[in-house]
């Protein structure tokens, strides 16, 4: 079997197309960008800017001459290295200077000009792309079928091998981008079936519905919900993933992206499509895998950071005074704690032996049920019979995840004293929890602060005050709902952020055990061998990246369609 | 820079503008059809109700539109060029040099990190490349000019260290250093108190005068109007519907909407039973909802089917020699001094037996000195002093008063957010003024409720409307369930007189006027007895006013409700209050029927009060009362009687007295009370403030 490439059996048609077309992209991109810079500033700036480009280039030759003297003895590469990076700078620079003079002189309105011309040539670049995938896909068959009239009529293989054929050929026709593509198949369905549902009905679905107004907004949900489907999929479903996260595969060791398998099992996947990591395990599988990690502790922990942050700012911004000044004395002392050192201390063996992380989870998992508890409470006062209900409804299957979630049935346990204790955290996920929440809530806990002190001085709370409302009921009614905007905004960015501490936690090796395929411990993993292999810690890394990237975006969107009307 | 010269046309004549907002859905038309002259040294009034397009015309003098802001037909000529055909290099050289603007809000135009100096010295260095030294002289020159004291010191502090009105005046300093041939004010009193209005318009006023400057006075007020501008442009729904000489268009108006808003505001001689204001029926259209042909046509007394709604309207000149145009077809037809046709004289309601009694209340608050440690010495803010008063039931009390006099710190005590530091409040003979609100019971809570000054503000703009005021009912314990609670409300909304579909509307999707209904049905929820509506009209447009003054009013006759009415606006007090408490300082200055009060004697303040107000009528004369200064801060008042250092009448009161001593509170006759040192002799000399044309004449 051969490796697959990249782009498949008809890469080499499209690949120039797309490398012209890029290039154009960037040049206008770059281009449009520089002459809105320049636009509306006398013409003396502009000649400056020349003249700036002259001097570069002047440099850059001289560097040039220089490196190339020196180069030729040998052990000068470095200066060399320096001035083709000046160069590439100082050719585009003057490229882009001459060219937007000559834009200037020739057309009315240059920037635009390069504007449209960036626009059409990422449209060209989407369609090449396009064309490459529909192409590959409907002619994936060919290989096998040129294979298979090689044959006679009377000497056919046997009809298993045929098969085998025409499989191995097609996926070797896709190459591995398109494989990839199509390993997220569900992916795409669900987010075509979620952003049509979405589109169709978004003047009903209120803020939710306007982020599809706002480009940016959508492409940062796409991105957000790209990796939250993949982690269902693989989570629940097992799709998607070629091979098991942490099986290995006899001499796919640091192997490259298409690298066949040597003994592939007929029920097995025949290629590693991103390459064998440090100890021969399939690289995308193991990034499949690691979203399910990354999804699932992120949000939950920023729900908990946001639970305990809110509980607490409330009534430090609603009362001030003392309260307030021992609580935001308390977060200050969190906060101007080094946090990686707090992660290290609180990670370490002897700390979690002395169960502390448990006791903190006891903590810091109570104020969910504190913060339902008042909010129903202060909601219903008036109504003792429905108060008594909700609270029921909502309270009892709280405290029971509640008892259950800081129980742990392990031999090191500090606390098991509930019968009910029907799942057990596994250790290194609670402290890394833990550690996350407790790190992040008192910035939130100053955010919610802030906005309380704001919204407190609203007459709309003055009138509840003066119907003689009790205070949790103003802080969780009144003022709460009102600060949701910045608060939800805040939420996608911490998102982001604790996604990154993950990160940051697992290339520590803190907390999560070192063969999980979490990114964080992944990139951490391919790091050793970087500079020989780089292929086992980009995947991951892109992961996190497009990941947090949309999170912001998204965070983005929010805000922006928030203000508007 | 320099600037245009030996130019001698009009200096802005904005001809047939038209101005959009686009949005991803649709044009929003802002302003159509506009146009107005303004000739040298004059200055030109644009009125209208918020949303009719007013200050987007004066953004698309400045072409200042934004984004999505786009002038979409005519032209605006600044001194004979046409400033569409100027390129950005040239916008810049004309603001801020030769047109200049001055906003509403003197805080925001000002840069607080900067200051006042070198933000004043800005402007001349920029435009005209002037040194440093000759622009300072500049600075202090202007800022003597608008009566600022100690202006070398004012050029040296920063922003936040200047009161309200201080901050205005260099505002109208910074406009004037480039001795601008244009000035548009956008507001520039709004958020000012009323003597402090009255004293910058007198000083626009003057400066217009002295520097030759045209002005484009932009304000809702055709009071303020009057007082400033020789000719008016009453603007609606984002059309010119009259332009004219002041006199002409006050005295002879030619457009009902005109006619309809000068019989909405309250003028002296209007009165809430025998002469009640006239609202103007129906809602501002919204950009994007306007009505075919006239778009003041649906809530016009006037309109005629087949006539009124058909073609857009032009604008018509009505005496043929151009300077009176209306954009009206009717108004040959209509006999425009025919009397308002009344729905019907409402009775007096009986005014009962006490309920409230105020007995020498004070609240005093104590400001630690240091804020870090609490300790030091600790400062006393004697926000109430000696605060006595009576009101009964369907009685209408106002409590007069500029900000800082007490009336906020008043209402809360009286609603238990506060407790009294001395002094009784008895409700029905109880006391109540050291029972803080979580501790009284819900009778007495539901008993005193209040309606608050900013619509925008009152209502939680996260839960439906009927909600809120179902919230308020099952606090105040009414209704065994939620359907009874359910029907109670939408009867509530039928005394508001809001349809009852607004039950399940967010906040947001009300107008300011049904806002303000709403917190009038949420504070009446539990029949409450005692209302203070702390200026509930103040921030709504003036045709909305009238409707939400009168809701209340018969509100008041039918459920004998006690109203206190807290006010800084004395047209409105007078034309609806029995009884006028005025404050100043925290305290209680005069106090009287409205007769009583509006007539002299009165105290010096009251008088100054009367003469700030703008009336929107020709043939009232105005006694001329300006008073210099800021109100003090209560943090440290003056020695002696609390408005001794801007009294105009502290002269006539021998030796020091003044200065020394609080006034003692002097009963002038029983029920009317005043708190000067001014001798009988004196007070009984006093003139009126306001005259009618016919005495005025005499």
């Amino acid at each position: 079997m051969e490796p697959l490439t990249w782009f498949g059996a008809y890469g080499s048609s499209f690949g120039p197309l797309l490398l012209v077309l890029a290039t154009l992209a960037i040049t206008c991109g770059l281009c449009a960008a520089l002459l809105a810079f320049i636009d509306n500033t006398p013409r003396a700036s502009f000649s400056l800017f020349n003249g700036v480009a002259v001097l570069l280039l002047l440099l850059v030759g001289f560097t040039y001459v220089y490196g190339g003297l020196t180069g030729a003895e040998g052990g000068a590469m470095p200066l060399s290295t320096l001035g083709w990076m000046l160069g590439t700078l100082a050719a585009l620079a003057v490229f882009a200077a001459m060219l937007a003079w000559f834009l200037d002189n020739f057309f009315d309105n240059p920037a635009a000009f390069m504007g449209i011309l960036f626009k059409w040539a990422i449209y060209g670049v989407g369609a090449v792309v396009v064309l490459w995938l529909v192409v590959t896909l409907l002619w994936q068959g060919a290989a096998h079928k040129e294979w298979l009239a090689g044959f006679d009529a009377a000497d056919m293989p046997p009809a298993e091998e045929i098969a085998r054929h025409r499989y191995i050929s097609r996926l070797e026709s896709l190459g591995i981008l398109a494989n990839v593509a199509i390993r997220f198949t569900p992916v795409w369905i669900a987010l075509v079936v979620l952003y049509g549902v979405s589109i169709r009905y978004k003047r009903r679905l209120g803020l939710y519905g306007k982020l599809f107004d706002s480009v940016i907004g959508m492409i940062g949900f796409g991105l957000v919900m790209f990796w939250v489907f993949t982690a269902l999929f693989v989570g629940v479903f097992d799709m998607i993933a070629t091979h098991a996260a942490l099986e290995q595969a006899s001499g796919m060791k640091n192997k490259l992206p298409g690298t066949p398998l040597m003994r592939a099992g007929p029920e097995e996947f025949p290629f590693y499509l991103l390459g064998g990591d440090n100890l021969a395990r399939d690289i995308f599988s193991r990034m499949v895998y690691g979203s399910t990690i990354v999804i699932q502790i992120a949000p939950l922990a920023t729900l908990f950071a946001f639970m305990v942050g809110i509980t607490l700012g409330l009534p430090a911004g609603y009362y001030s005074g003392k309260l307030d000044t021992a609580l935001s004395f308390l977060a200050n002392l969190i906060l101007a704690f080094p946090v990686i050192l707090l992660f290290y201390l609180l990670v370490t063996p002897e700390i979690v032996q002395t169960g502390l992380p448990q006791y903190m989870a006891m903590v810091l998992f109570l104020f969910p049920l504190v913060f339902m508890g008042v909010l129903i409470q202060s909601r219903f006062r008036t109504q003792p019979q429905k108060n008594v209900i909700w609270i029921a409804v909502v309270l009892i299957p709280l405290f029971l995840l509640y008892a259950a979630a800081i129980n742990d049935g392990g031999p090191d346990s500090k606390i098991r004293f509930w019968p009910l204790d029907f799942f057990d955290i596994p250790p290194g996920i609670l402290v890394v929890f833990v550690a996350v929440v407790f790190v992040n809530s008192p910035t939130v806990f100053r955010i919610v602060r802030g906005l309380v002190m704001d919204i407190q001085t609203r007459d709309y709370v003055a009138a509840a005050q003066t119907r003689g409302e009790r205070p949790w009921y103003i802080m969780l009614w009144e003022i709460l709902p009102n600060a949701r905007g910045p608060l939800i905004v805040d939420f996608c960015l911490r998102i982001g952020y604790t996604t990154i501490l993950l990160g940051t936690l697992g290339f520590f090796g803190l907390g999560l055990p070192p063969e999980s395929p979490d990114w964080g411990t992944t990139i951490n993993e391919g790091r050793k061998l970087l500079s020989i292999y780089p292929h086992p810690a980009l995947p991951p890394a892109f992961a996190l990246l497009s990941l947090v990237l949309g999170l912001n975006l998204l965070a983005d969107g929010l805000r922006e369609e928030s203000l508007k009307d | 820079m320099p600037k245009i010269h030996d130019y001698d046309g009009p200096i802005l004549e904005i001809d047939k503008l038209s101005i959009s907002f686009f949005t991803r859905l649709h044009e929003i038309p802002a302003v159509m059809d506009f146009s107005v002259k303004v000739s040298p040294g004059e200055a030109v009034g644009l009125v209208g109700e918020s949303g009719c397009g007013k200050s987007t015309v004066a953004l698309g003098v400045m072409r200042d539109l934004g984004k999505n802001g786009r002038i979409v037909g005519g032209s605006v000529k600044f001194k004979g060029r046409d400033m569409a055909a100027l390129s950005d290099a040239e916008l810049r050289n004309l603001r801020g040099n030769e047109i200049a603007m001055i906003y509403q809000e003197p805080m925001a135009s000002l840069n607080p990190a900067m200051r006042i100096g070198k933000q004043l010295m800005e402007v001349p260095m920029i435009h005209e490349g002037l040194s440093e030294h000759e622009s300072y002289q500049r600075a202090l020159e202007v800022v003597t000019d608008v009566k600022l004291p100690d202006p070398e010191r004012i050029l040296r502090s920063y922003p936040h260290q200047l009161s309200g009105g201080q901050q205005q005046r260099i505002v109208i300093a910074m406009a004037l250093m480039s001795k601008p041939s244009l000035l548009i004010l956008d507001e520039p009193t709004t958020a000012l108190d009323v003597t402090v209005e009255a004293a910058v318009v007198e000083l626009v006023k003057d400066l217009g005068k002295k520097y030759g400057t045209s002005m484009l006075f932009i304000s809702h007020n055709l009071g303020l109007v009057l007082e400033t501008c020789d000719r008016i442009c009453v603007m609606y729904s984002g059309e010119a519907v009259e332009r004219g000489d002041i006199e002409t268009v006050f005295n002879n108006m030619q457009h009902p909407y005109t006619q309809a808003l000068f019989r909405s505001i309250p003028l002296p001689g209007a009165d809430k039973n025998s002469r009640p204001l006239v609202a103007i029926p129906g809602n501002f259209p919204l950009p994007h909802e306007r009505p075919p042909g006239c778009n003041f046509g649906p809530r016009c007394d006037y309109f005629q089917a087949g006539l009124c709604d058909q073609d857009d309207i032009t604008m018509k000149d009505v005496d043929g020699d151009g300077l009176h145009e209306t954009r009206c077809l009717r108004f040959r037809d209509i006999d425009w001094n025919a009397p308002i046709t009344l729905a019907q004289t409402k009775t007096k309601g009986e005014i009962g037996r006490v309920v409230l009694k105020m007995d020498n209340l004070k609240k005093y608050y104590e400001v630690a000195a240091n804020a870090l440690f609490g300790g030091g010495e600790k400062r006393v803010v004697k926000a109430n002093e000696t605060l006595s008063f009576e009101a009964r039931e369907s009685e209408t009390l106002a409590i007069v008063g500029e900000s800082g006099c007490g009336k906020s710190t008043f209402a809360k005590v009286l609603m238990g957010l506060e407790t009294a530091t001395d002094g009784e409040i008895l409700l029905d003979g109880k006391n109540i003024e050291q029972i803080p609100i979580d501790k009284r019971d819900t009778k007495t809570v539901a008993d005193i409720q209040m309606v608050f000054q900013n619509p925008f503000d009152t209502l939680n703009p996260s839960m439906a409307v009927g909600s809120q005021i179902m919230r308020a009912l099952d606090i105040f314990g009414i209704g065994k369930n939620d359907a009874e609670r359910r029907t109670r409300m939408l009867e509530l909304l039928d005394l508001v007189k809001l349809p009852r579909e607004f039950a399940d509307r967010m906040p947001r999707q009300l107008s300011g006027g049904q806002k303000q209904r709403v917190g009038i049905a949420r504070a009446f929820a539990g029949g409450a007895r005692i209302v203070v509506a702390d200026e509930p009209v103040s921030a709504l447009d003036v045709s909305v006013q009238a409707a939400v003054t009168d809701l209340l009013m018969e509100i008041q006759r039918n459920e004998k409700t006690t109203l206190l009415f807290i006010s800084h606006d004395l047209s409105i007090v007078r034309y609806l209050s029995d009884r006028v408490m005025v404050m100043y300082l925290g305290h209680v200055v005069e106090l009287g029927s409205t007769d009583e009060v509006f007539s002299p004697p009165y105290h010096p303040y009251t008088e100054a009060l009367l003469s700030a107000v703008p009336i929107a009528d020709t043939h009232v004369t105005k006694k001329h009362i300006v008073l210099e200064g800021d109100i003090p801060s209560a943090m440290n008042p003056p020695s002696g009687c609390p408005f001794q250092t801007r009294c105009g009448w502290k002269s006539r009161v021998p030796g020091n007295l003044c200065e020394e001593e609080v006034p003692p509170v002097r009963q002038l006759k029983p029920g009317h009370q005043i708190k000067c040192h001014l001798s009988d002799e004196e007070l009984a000399n006093m003139e009126p403030v306001i005259k009618f044309g016919q005495e005025a004449a005499e």
